[in-house]
């Protein structure tokens, strides 16, 4: 079976539903906490969107490497290293939508290189959280669209040595309580 | 105890465990407002005892699981088999400092910050939702290990984000490298104000009191190890599909190669847990949180002035304001969200460690209790502890009775020490030769002894002061 271009845009964005939910997450937290307190709308809607553009592009980014394979599922490392580059940038568009609602024309923040730096170094605090939550939801996303997407049954595969492993150390319990039910019969 | 096979442990890459658990607990007030507070005393050089404070916490989890993944059994089983009083101590000690309804408070008043809601009303309601929800759940690890992977996965990225917008360079140069200043403790430290903060403090760094015992509850229902063979407490609607609990726990065949193969693959798996989700974890909420608290200090002077008061409430509000103020008027209100959160995950984690515990011992040392399900004691302790807190909350003093605040603070610093004894005996004593810990790990284990009772009694005699 061969997939056209645009089918494998359209699996590539369906696969990464969960990665971009992450960032899309934080923005509208933001937002929404602002709007809560009282912000204007507007206000609240600009922050949130500052945030949550860029960290949902660039997570939607991580889970497109990851489909192609270019970074092994569920490892640290290569999602340090993505979002040591990812969310300083993120954070960069952020500032400069924040300098622009207030200021009224967009603006870098002071000591650019400085800025980048200190929030790569933070991180790596993003990069545990976001490959936390990235598969807790993967796990509820993936399973749905697995009979017609490519990428997350590939993906998911690579999970499979984990399952089984599980299934194993289930099986073990299940013989177990089987046992101790006919001895009990 | 009876032999069993042991169950092929799972890749040691994985993102849940049963840490979460401690992470839920451990990350509470000792990291987002009690070491920010001593680093504003002192200066980001007093990190490193905070350093060697969840260093020291993740050797205790390590060798805690080591009892429990070759058993299957609590270390409470583990501290009555070397020597029953011992597991009666912590019955009663467990009792007496997690039943008072505190701990809601600062969670709780950070939300009435965000909606107005009396923080009273929110943690009534809260104890009854804890109360039906576990109540309702068929096995209520699974669904609490997932619900507390996603909040504080949330955690730590919403206090890395709000940390990357408020804070600087300087802020957090200054906070790592004041993790590694090993040996600085200025006079100030060591005198009668402050020797007692900084003693609670160090035993708030990572899990306090009795949590790290609970962990060995939580990591035999995940079915780590001989936990497997065990089976697993269910909600109240569910009780009567539970099985019934063996009277001991199992051992595997320590001779067997394959079974040792199997048994490194577990504390891999462990190691895993203890050094990325436990020890990263706890680090990373804590720099967060100190880079705030930091900033928050530059923005407001008057800031550094409540912290170092020790006003908690105060201070966290001085803190959302000085955000608030920075230019991002929503990082005020988003820092109480996470303040709020903390607390949710500590009252999740509370609630169902301590019920864990107690109906563990109940079960098996109390005659005439395993009449009764595990299930159903969880589930009583679970009610009992919740209907105190609504009475308490409504009518009496949240920490407890003034009188004997200094007995709680005496009774949880004593039992981390106690527990590393404990540890090294039911390692040493009870496991087959293969499995015991080595030399250094002993030595760590004794010295967390040490370290703990030490210090608590230095104070005592020194300044006639418990803990701060």
């Amino acid at each position: 079976m061969t997939v056209t271009d645009s089918a494998k845009v359209r699996q590539l964005a369906e696969f990464s539903v969960p990665a971009a939910s992450v960032g899309i997450a934080a923005g509208l937290v933001a937002g929404g906490l602002a709007a809560f307190v009282g912000r204007p709308i507007g206000w609240a809607l600009v922050t949130g969107l500052g945030l949550a553009i860029p960290l949902a592009l660039f997570g939607a980014g991580y889970a497109v490497l990851l489909a192609l394979g270019r970074i092994p599922a569920g490892v640290f490392a290569p999602a340090a290293v993505y979002w040591a580059i990812g969310f300083p940038l993120a954070l960069l568009a952020h500032s400069v939508v924040t300098e622009w609602t207030v200021a009224g024309t967009p603006g870098l923040p002071a000591e650019p290189w400085k800025f980048l730096a200190f929030r790569a170094l933070l991180s790596m605090g993003f990069a545990i959280g976001f490959i936390w939550m990235h598969e807790q939801l993967g796990r509820h996303w993936w399973p749905r669209i697995l009979d017609h997407n490519l990428y997350a049954r590939w993906v998911v595969a690579q999970y499979v040595e984990l399952a089984d492993s599980l299934a194993e150390r289930k099986a073990a319990t299940d013989r177990h309580r089987s046992k101790r039910r006919e001895r009990t019969a | 105890m009876p032999i069993r096979a042991l169950p092929k442990a799972p890749p040691s890459l994985h993102i849940l465990g049963p840490t979460v658990f401690l992470v839920a607990l451990g990350v509470g007030m000792g990291e987002s407002y009690m070491w920010p507070r001593l680093v504003l005393v002192f200066g980001p050089d007093i990190r490193w005892l905070f350093m060697v404070g969840v260093t020291l916490q993740a050797f205790v989890l390590l060798e805690m699981a080591r009892y429990a993944m070759a058993t299957g059994e609590s270390i409470f089983f583990g501290a009555a088999r070397v020597f029953k009083p011992l597991m009666w101590f912590f019955y009663v000690a467990a009792i007496l400092i997690y039943i008072w309804p505190g701990h809601l408070s600062a969670g709780a008043a950070a939300f009435e910050e965000i909606t107005g809601i009396p923080w009273q009303a929110t943690a009534c309601v809260a104890l009854v939702f804890v109360g039906v929800l576990f109540s309702m759940l068929s096995v209520i690890y699974n669904f609490l290990e997932k619900l507390l992977g996603l909040l504080i996965g949330f955690l730590v990225v919403g206090t890395s984000i709000i940390a990357a917008i408020v804070g600087s360079w300087d802020d957090l140069a200054q906070t790592i490298s004041g993790m590694f200043a090993f040996g600085f403790l200025p006079d100030k430290a060591l005198s009668e104000a402050w020797f007692p903060i900084l003693v609670g403090s160090i035993a708030f760094a990572g899990p306090s009191g009795m949590q790290q015992m609970w962990y060995t509850l939580q990591l035999r229902d995940s079915g780590a190890g001989m936990g497997a063979h065990i089976p697993k407490i269910r909600g109240l609607r569910s009780a009567d599909e539970a099985e019934s609990m063996p009277s001991r726990g199992y051992m595997f065949d320590t001779e067997n190669p394959e079974e040792l193969q199997k048994w490194k693959g577990w504390r891999k798996w462990v190691t895993f847990d203890a050094l990325l989700l436990f020890w990263g974890i706890t680090m990373l909420v804590t720099i967060s949180f100190t880079v705030l608290a930091m900033s928050a200090a530059r923005e407001n002077p008057d800031v550094a002035g409540l912290i170092e008061g020790g006003d908690r409430e105060a201070a966290l509000k001085a803190m959302s304001d000085a955000f608030a103020s920075a230019g991002s008027p929503i990082l005020g209100t988003l820092f109480f969200a996470f303040i709020a959160l903390i607390g949710l995950n500590a009252t999740l984690g509370l609630f169902d460690s301590f019920s864990r515990g107690q109906a563990d011992m109940t079960y098996y040392f109390i005659p005439g209790a395993k009449r009764f399900s595990m299930s159903r004691l969880y589930a009583g302790f679970l009610w009992g502890v919740i209907t105190f807190g609504i009475l308490i909350l409504l009518f009496g003093p949240a920490d407890g009775p003034a009188g004997i605040l200094d007995i709680l603070a005496f009774l949880s610093t004593f039992a981390m020490g106690a527990y590393c004894i404990v540890l090294l005996l039911v390692n040493n004593k009870l496991l087959p030769k293969p499995i015991r810990p080595g030399p250094i790990r002993n030595v760590i284990i004794g010295f967390g002894a040490v370290f703990y009772l030490g210090m608590l009694f230095y104070s005592l005699v020194r300044f006639g002061v418990v803990v701060g």
